[in-house]
């Protein structure tokens, strides 16, 4: 593999991996707060399915440069991850969480049903193992996106208010990285603008279905994923805490 | 005190295509598919299936060994009244609990039929299916019945990740709940 190919490719499973860990950080934020127990239980196999989807491109990475899974999630510093700004927001309501969700596993199903062609292998394999686990939460967030958008005026005003908000934060998982033509140019990652077609497909359709608004101005679109908002830094101190009290560790 | 618990649902599972649905426990959900959806997370997320069937409890006929001895008809597991065409012929469910062993199972779906009523249905059934003695009988209007999708992909997506996942004992992960004298000699302050 030629050396700028795979510098590109260790960035891009490391922005991969960091959206999942953070996304799942937040969901599992839920855990013991969910509205019934049964969706408590739901949103916890949905965070634990994100976070070993997580440990998949972090392992991917680790053929690529050696670097230790454990080490980057739990002992990097919050400017070196490279996660979409979207799914380190704070978890908000129901509404919120479901909606981010949503707009997020129609994105990676997009982008994971294309990277199953990837030509390299290890990432194609990767893609179709973690698309099976993405066709289940995907029907489960949409499913929740329609009931609350059809739901009462209230579900339905809290829904649109998360949508107002989220909309601009989403685009920013079309944001190449900044080499990433290069993979897509080896076929090694699906290009994001034909991704987006899809997942714009899928979204607008739905959301419409489910008498929500797209907001007529988009607001605040991140681009680079080397910024972050001031929640990423809270997020992994609660989440690096433990591992950092006491690096040295044996025995828990 | 208002209820505010959705409705409960019984869900039934099927561990493999040659085996028959199984009454594994219950879920509270709004709808049929949100039954399906919820009931695959708290009941096939790890342990097998290929099929589960979702019914809201309150369609229920449910009747015991003693109950019937006593001379009792159906009653419905809820309290919602139910009123039934006897004139019309349609579809049942019928399961059937055939034994007292400790079991995370309940009744077991034995076949299909067509009756006039939920009493028609068991009368037929306790004729139909006498290969083992019946301890409890459910009886379940065939169109109340929600289940999951037969399709492959469907299928693949909601049963087929669990073969690939094994329950872990908390002994299997390294360092977590392993006991302190299983590190001596790898250094830190216990070694002495």
């Amino acid at each position: 593999m030629k050396p700028e190919v795979k510098k590109a490719l260790i960035a891009k499973f490391t922005a991969l991996a960091d959206d999942e860990l953070v996304l799942s950080h937040r969901d599992a934020e839920w855990t013991g707060h969910g509205p019934i127990l049964e969706e408590d239980i739901a949103l916890a196999n949905i965070a634990q399915d994100e976070l070993g989807h997580a440990t998949v491109w972090l392992g991917l990475r680790k053929e690529l440069d050696g670097s230790d899974p454990d080490q980057l999630a739990f002992f990097r510093d919050s400017t070196k991850f490279r996660n979409a700004e979207l799914l380190e927001l704070p978890r908000g309501d129901w509404a919120f969480t479901m909606l981010r969700q949503y707009l997020f596993d129609v994105y990676e199903a997009a982008w994971l049903s294309a990277a199953k062609a990837s030509s390299y292998q290890p990432l194609a394999d990767a893609a179709a193992k973690i698309l099976r686990e993405e066709r289940f939460h995907l029907q489960h967030t949409q499913a929740w996106v329609e009931r609350l958008g059809l739901g009462t005026e209230e579900s339905n005003r809290r829904m649109q208010a998360a949508l107002n908000m989220q909309w601009g934060y989403t685009q920013q998982l079309f944001v190449p990285l900044q080499d990433e033509e290069i993979l897509v140019r080896e076929n090694i990652v699906p290009d994001l603008s034909a991704v987006k077609t899809k997942w714009l497909e899928h979204t607008t359709r739905h959301l419409r279905d489910s008498r929500l608004e797209l907001p007529l101005n988009i607001g605040y679109q991140p681009g680079s994923r080397e910024t972050h908002t001031e929640h990423l830094w809270s997020l992994l101190a609660e989440m690096q805490s433990v591992a950092r009290w006491d690096a040295e560790a044996k025995v828990w | 005190m208002t209820d505010t618990q959705l409705p409960r649902w019984e869900v039934f599972k099927q561990d493999a295509p040659n085996k028959p649905h199984q009454a594994v426990g219950s879920v509270h959900a709004a709808d049929p598919e949100h039954a399906l959806l919820t009931a695959r997370n708290v009941f096939a997320r790890r342990p097998q299936a290929v099929s589960m069937w979702v019914v809201p409890e309150a369609e229920i006929f449910s009747v015991t060994k003693e109950e019937l001895v006593k001379g009792r008809r159906p009653k419905a597991e809820g309290e919602k009244a139910i009123n039934y065409q006897p004139s019309t012929i349609s579809k049942y469910l019928v399961f059937r609990k055939t034994t007292h062993k400790r079991s995370m199972t309940f009744v077991d779906y034995v076949g299909e039929l067509g009756a006039l009523s939920p009493q028609d249905a068991l009368e037929q059934a306790q004729q139909k299916f006498t290969d083992a003695e019946a301890l409890a009988w459910w009886i379940v209007p065939a169109s109340n019945v929600a289940k999951s999708d037969p399709d492959a992909q469907t299928v693949e997506s909601w049963f087929g990740i669990a073969k690939d996942k094994t329950y872990k004992q908390q002994s299997s992960y390294g360092l977590v709940g392993t006991h302190v004298s299983k590190l001596r000699g790898l250094g830190g302050e216990d070694e002495a």
